[in-house]
């Protein structure tokens, strides 16, 4: 059995691994990479070869190669000489002048010097000439650059980006020499009265911790980076987008750390939990409040991140679907071809055919308009409400589902010889049906149990889109009509997981539930 | 009464081959799938409504093409009902009798151009998907060899979420008509390939069919006569799920913004396009709804009917 599921598992990552460099191969070779600047703001004020240096910049954030600006190599070449003065020096300003010049610029020492250093390293180099007007004078942006550039191939990118997907903190992560004690141990947590791993010389501060905040117990050791948003979150880490809390900052009768043990409280959102290294010497009144550099921080807030939005919403519809569905399923192979079975089986014809969207918008328009239910989830007065109508409109599909498949496998189980030995030993039909034959019949609905509740991670693409809801649904779509090539890989990466892990808890749930399963069958698959 | 005589009779040699034949009705499968199926009077209505939505998706776009930008500059023609519409066309019109879109498009002549978009995506994707899936299914269920190839592909394709595979395909091969017909089809025969290895491995192992393996039949005649003809009401209950499943699956691809290019009328984006005002022009969401849905419920009763009708045991 262990063998089986190591041999799984490591199936399932090399399965991971080939997907996400399937995709990662096809959205960077072939989706067009300056479709990232329609809507930037910054490309559209910058010009000429201001814009195009940006755009380098902006492709060796993202990635997609490195480069290296010849003021750069200059900084390089004068700061161990010169100190930090150097950009005074006149051999610094003749060089860095050099290249405004198209027809001598080659004549430099430093130029060339600069050229054959990176062509050896395997660069192109990319000179943008002088933008001038007819005049003769450079245009407002127009500076001549000279580049070093080296295309990534996409497969160093699909090895970088799984190398850096989980980062472990450890005691060596502060770089900063300043730093005088190196530690993780565990400390008495003033924030939460509990205890607490806390570090030293690690990014975080508290690296395991407990508080008041689903899901309780929090931890900073690993930290999972799923990518970095192009166009929709700019810049921003995929990972943090998903996970952080929105809504108006929660504010608490609180403590600085060099507060503690004194009387001293102050009314703050601050979350001290999330204390992180600061590597800037700390200001005065940073030094009364804080006893390290850990100072920088984020802040309570009382709303559900995007993340639990859609968990919220999706686990609650899952748990009402499997509370209706299987009861109603089983109520209906009872009473086969009876009214409730008609207008069952009605229904689930409805589910099943219909195409989703429509559905949703039938539940939306009887919601808003028969029960006077908000529409839009931010118009909601009381934010509790606006969850009805999402909930319900991700339940009752489900609940189709699941009568469907329940009552299938009740009707396919009625005729079993153990039925028929429960009924000739006088077993009450109430007793068959419900110890008896639904046991059985769970068995193939089992399986979709886990893949059920993680999906809830995945949120909800139609529902979040018509009721307006903050979760992760849309999270692919958006990023597919925005460009963002960042988060359709990240997508990629969480979706295919999520599914793996769903399949692999599947098939163990089941094992576990029926004990004739065995995942590890013999060849000849005979028992 | 003539005496019978010896001339009266005369002797026939024994007909081994004739002894061997048993007496049993005449027994046509096809016809008795069609009378079974025929026996529901649901099924006739459900064909006369399918073949009424049929003639009405490919005859009324020939004779009057659905132009969405024919009145574009004419504001006042915008977001007209029903009666409004009317009116400031001129009187009744079947043209009018859904209102006008946002740039005062005709609804009734969308939604029947859109529909047989639909159709013809929904019948081109099914037969690609389906040919594809059954002969490759048949042969990997049928061979060990492949077998151990094929599984190692489906499971890591089978990984990754449907919807995430087309989305992504569609952005990056972009949304004209063939090109979403190749995302649909260039997975979506796995999931149905997979599904008759497992019918095909069922009944290659099967007691008749190891017995006829033993008498020495070819692998031809095997798979033509032994499994395929088990397969038919699994082949006909597939095509019933499969074919409404795409038409499900562009409009809520349109819907999310990656379905088919705004030249090409497709029912996802009409609803895509109304869908935001939805409760205050209903008139320009809810008819192709209504049509998608009508397609979508016709095509899955009938189908699962059919299914129905085509297991044997239904036959007595």
């Amino acid at each position: 059995m262990k063998r089986y599921m190591g041999k799984r598992i490591l199936f399932s990552i090399f399965s991971l691994i080939v997907v996400v460099a399937a995709v990662m191969l096809l959205v960077y070779s072939l989706i067009n990479r300056n479709v990232i600047f329609q809507q930037d703001d910054m490309w559209n004020k910058k010009s000429s070869n201001d814009r195009a240096v940006y755009e380098y910049t902006m492709y060796s954030k993202y990635g997609y190669l490195d480069f290296v600006d010849y003021s750069a190599f200059l900084k390089n070449k004068y700061e161990p000489l010169l100190g930090s003065e150097y950009t005074k020096d006149a051999a610094y300003k003749a060089d860095k002048d050099a290249i405004q010049d198209e027809t001598t610029f080659l004549e430099n020492a430093s130029v060339q010097e600069f050229k054959d250093f990176y062509e050896k390293k395997g660069y192109v180099i990319n000179y943008l000439t002088p933008d001038r007007s007819k005049s003769g004078k450079v245009k407002s942006g127009g500076n001549a650059y000279l580049l070093a550039v080296h295309e990534k191939s996409v497969f160093l990118r699909v090895w970088d980006y799984f190398r850096h997907l989980i980062s472990i903190e450890t005691t060596r992560d502060v770089t900063d020499p300043a730093l005088a004690e190196r530690y993780i141990r565990v400390e008495r947590d003033p924030y939460s009265g509990f205890y607490a791993v806390v570090g030293s010389g690690t990014t975080h501060k508290y690296l395991l911790y407990v508080d008041g905040r689903f899901p309780f117990l929090h931890q900073n050791f690993i930290h999972l980076n799923l990518g970095t948003s192009y166009t929709k979150y700019r810049g921003q880490e995929i990972t943090q987008v998903i996970n952080r809390p929105t809504g108006d900052q929660l504010k608490m009768l609180t403590q600085y750390p060099a507060q503690i043990g004194t009387d001293e409280y102050i009314e703050s959102a601050i979350d001290f939990h999330t204390l992180t290294y600061n590597y800037n010497p700390r200001t005065k009144t940073e030094m009364g409040q804080f006893p390290d550099q850990y100072t920088a921080h984020s802040y309570r807030f009382g709303g559900l991140s995007m993340l639990e939005n859609s968990f919220v919403a999706g686990i609650i519809a899952t748990i009402i679907a499997y509370l209706l569905g299987l009861p109603l399923g089983i109520a209906m192979a009872r009473h086969k071809e009876g009214l409730l079975d008609k207008i069952g089986n009605g229904y689930i014809i409805f589910i099943m055919a219909v195409p989703s969207l429509a559905y949703i918008f039938l539940f939306a328009t009887v919601g808003t308009t028969l029960f006077k239910l908000p529409y839009k989830f931010a118009n909601a007065e009381a934010k509790i409400f606006a969850y009805f109508l999402p909930i319900i409109s991700l339940a009752l599909p489900q609940v189709g589902g699941l009568m469907k498949w329940m009552r299938r496998y009740m009707i396919d189980q009625m005729n079993s010889d153990y039925v028929k030995f429960a009924r000739a030993e006088g077993l009450s039909e109430r007793e068959i049906f419900s110890k008896h034959i639904s046991r059985n019949a769970m068995i193939p609905l089992v399986h979709g149990i886990p893949a059920n509740i993680l999906g809830c991670l995945t949120g909800a693409i139609i529902t979040e889109r018509v009721y307006a809801m903050p979760g992760v649904g849309n999270l692919l779509t958006a990023a597919i009509n925005g460009h963002d090539n960042g988060i359709i890989v990240a997508c990629t990466v969480f979706y295919t997981s999520l599914s793996i892990i769903s399949i692999i808890l599947g098939d163990l749930l089941m094992a576990k539930f029926d004990p004739r399963i065995s995942l590890t069958a013999s060849k000849g698959g005979g028992r | 009464m003539a005496d019978i005589t010896n001339k009266d009779f005369q002797f026939i040699d024994i007909n081994t081959i004739q002894a061997e034949k048993i007496t049993a009705p005449r027994y046509s499968y096809w016809a008795s799938v069609f009378r079974v199926f025929f026996r529901k009077k649901v099924n006739i209505v459900l064909i006369a409504l399918f073949v009424l939505l049929l003639v009405c998706s490919f005859i009324i776009p020939i004779f009057c093409p659905y132009v969405p930008y024919e009145y574009v500059t004419d504001a006042k023609t915008y977001h007209l009902n029903p009666k409004a519409a009317m009116e400031y066309f001129g009187g009744f019109s079947m043209k009018w009798i859904f209102g006008s879109g946002a740039q005062g498009n005709s609804i009734f002549y969308g939604i029947w151009a859109s529909a047989r978009t639909s159709l013809v995506l929904a019948v081109i994707c099914a037969a690609i998907n389906m040919t594809i899936g059954i002969l490759l299914g048949a042969v990997w269920g049928y061979s060990k060899r492949f077998d151990q190839v094929m599984l190692v592909i489906y499971n890591i394709i089978a990984n990754v979420p449907y919807i995430l595979l087309i989305t992504v395909l569609v952005y990056i091969i972009g949304s004209g008509f063939w090109s979403f017909v190749f995302a649909l089809t260039v997975t979506g025969w796995l999931g149905i390939a997979y599904f008759f290895r497992t019918q095909v491995l069922i009944i290659r192992d099967r007691e008749y069919s190891l017995a006829s393996r033993c008498l020495g039949t070819p692998i031809p005649r095997m798979v033509s006569k032994n499994i395929l003809p088990f397969l038919t009401s699994v082949t006909v209950t597939l095509l019933a799920t499969e074919l409404p499943s795409y038409i499900s699956m562009e409009v809520f691809l349109s819907y999310i913004g990656a379905g088919l290019s705004a030249d090409v009328a497709s029912l996802g984006r009409m609803i895509q396009e109304a869908q935001s005002a939805f409760l205050i022009y209903p008139w320009e969401f809810w008819p192709p709804v209504a049509i998608a849905a009508t397609i979508t419920i016709i095509l899955y009763v009938l189908g699962q009917n059919l299914a129905d009708a085509s297991d044997p045991r239904t036959h007595m």
